[in-house]
This record gives C-alpha cells, structure tokens and sequence, in this order.
C-alpha cells in the first residue's frame, strides 16, 4: 500500500484536522463556524475552503441560521465523513504497519551490514 | 509519534507523510476530546480531595466522641467553601464544554444535568424531616454520613445507564457501593469508610478519563 491510496480529500492537514474534530463531537451533533475556527486557529477564509471541499464530497453539512441581525453557520460531520475518516485510518494504520515491518527490515540489514 | 508537522508548512506543497499524518490525527483527537469532554480527570481529582477532606474532617471531629454528637459546626464552612468551587468549577466545564455546540447528544446532556441537580437535592432534602422529628444522635449521625450518597448513587448510575454514560454510569454504581458499606461502620466509623473511598472512586474516575482521553486513534 502507498500514500497515494490515502483518501486525498482527508490527506490534507487542515482538513484532516477539521475532520479528526468534528468526528470527536458524538453522531448527529453540529458546532459552529466560530467555535471551530478558534479551535483549529485558522483564517475564514481558510477554513470556508476547506469545509466547502468536504462539504462537495459529502463528508459533512453546513447550515446557516438567522438571529435577528446575526448569522450562524453550524458544522455537522456526515455518516459518509466518519465512514471515510474511519476507512482513511484504517488504511493510514495498513501504510504505517507496512513502513515499521520495513523499517525493521532495513534496520536488521544495516546491522547485519554493520557487522 | 511525538512529531508534529507544522501545518502551514504541509499544506503550502509540502509533502505529508503519512507518520506526521498519524500524529496529527492523534493530536487533533486528543485535543477534541479534552474540549468537549466533561468533567475533566483535573476535576475528578479534586472531587477526591473535596471528599477526603469533607468526609475525613467529619471523622476527625467525631473521634472519641462519647456520647456520638455529630460533626463540629467548624466544619461547615469548609465543607461549603469546598462544595461552591465544585459547582463553580462543574459549571465552568460543562458551558466550556458545550459552547458552539448543538444536536441531540448536547440536549441530552443538558436533561442529565438538570436530572442530577433534582437527584442531589432529593438525596439531601430527606434530611429535614429526619432532623424535624428529632431523630436521635446516632442516627442523624448515620444518616447523613451515606444515605444520601447511596440514593443519589443508585438513582444517578441508573440514569446514566439509560443515557448510556457508562464512565458516569459506573463512579455512580461504585459510590453507592462504598455508601452502603460504609452504613457497617458505625456513626464513626463511617465518616472515614465515605472519605477513603469515595476518594478512590473519584480517582478511579479520573485515571479512567484521562485513558479515553489519550487513548489514540492509531493504536486502537
């Protein structure tokens, strides 16, 4: 297995991170744009592109609510988004397992090499 | 795994590796789960020191009392001093904890904090007519002591199980447990049975918090 079987819309870090946090909040729970943005300490600009790029592939919803004047943007990861977050770690765990049997490979080599 | 990427740096072309990508999944987990999690290991801790001074203070009061006439007033203003930084603390974590966050899971822990509220004072409430019929020195000095806590032990561990708070579910079980262990020990005896081991419970509690909490997503 390589990274490039990584499920590129996750393999980014500021969506990795937005997703790891949002798959932290129990099933069916929402938390706001500001909540979110103070927590992962990024620009709106930043964070709308990246929720917008989750959001096109499914993995979570957006929904904007009306209070008086202010406007309320709540986050929520989809069923799809924790399926693929789930599938992404599984496969992140595969990769790595992969690069410790090789790591341990080499190692074993360069003392064989060594001696 | 104790690496972290710098983000910026990953995200404007640099290549992510997946070991940095396990480690930041790992650090954004932990990070989530320690803001929206509540009560905190930090406050399980000191739920432990409040009862072992509480309940200890009450022990130390009616040692060597003959004939039994309870725990000293001196205490009282500890014990409330101790009890309002609890709720004030509780307070702060669980609108911390909340805050942004909205769904079927928030307003149910929103139900379990005012169930709990009515338990407790239920639990303490019984008191009063105890105390108006003038019951005598050993039993107002037995009945306070654990009563309370098995009531509100038993009640809130059924309804943490109901709403599946299982951590919750089983501090609660185990402090009904010592309560009603402690009605064995006498009006003296049980003041010390309560601080011991609610003092255990709640450090129990918190050892088992602090695990989920770092439990990682890599390692599973």
């Amino acid at each position: 297995m390589t990274a490039d079987e990584l499920d590129p819309l996750i393999h980014v870090p500021t969506r990795l991170r937005i997703v790891a946090t949002l798959a932290a909040l129990p099933d069916g729970d929402a938390l706001s744009f500001t909540r979110l943005q103070d927590m992962l300490r990024l620009t709106p600009g930043n964070l709308i592109i990246q929720l917008r790029k989750l959001e096109e592939a499914g993995y979570l919803v957006s929904e904007k609510t009306r209070n008086g004047s202010a406007q309320k943007t709540m986050v929520t990861l989809t069923k799809q988004g924790r399926t693929a977050l789930g599938a992404y770690t599984q496969a992140l765990r595969k990769l790595l397992g992969g690069l410790d049997t090789d790591a341990k490979a080499a190692e074993a080599g360069s003392d064989i090499v060594a001696f | 795994m104790n690496h972290t990427p710098d983000p910026a740096t990953a995200e404007n072309g640099g290549d992510f590796d997946p070991r940095q990508a396990a480690a930041l999944l790992d650090q954004a987990t932990w990070q989530a789960r320690r803001t929206f999690a509540h009560p905190s290991p930090q406050l399980w801790v000191y739920r432990a020191v409040l009862v072992l001074v509480i309940f200890g203070g009450c022990w130390l009061s009616v040692r060597g009392q003959d004939p039994y006439s309870g725990p000293t007033p001196a205490i009282v203003p500890v014990i409330f001093s101790l009890v309002a930084i609890n709720i004030a603390w509780s307070v702060w974590g669980i609108t911390r904890a909340g805050a942004g966050v909205s769904g079927p899971a928030e307003r149910k822990k929103h139900v379990w904090v005012a169930v709990m509220l009515v338990v407790f004072l239920a639990g303490y409430a019984v008191t009063a007519p105890l105390y108006h019929a003038g019951a005598s020195h050993p039993v107002w000095g037995l009945y306070p002591a654990s009563a309370p806590m098995l009531v509100i032990g038993l009640a809130g561990a059924a309804v943490a199980a109901a709403v599946r708070y299982w951590i919750i579910a089983g501090t609660l079980l185990a402090i009904a447990v010592v309560a009603a262990a402690a009605g064995f020990g006498g009006p003296v005896g049980e003041w010390l049975i309560m601080a011991i081991g609610m003092c255990a419970v709640c450090l129990g509690a918190a050892a088992v918090t602090a695990g989920q909490w770092r439990r990682s997503v890599m390692r599973p």
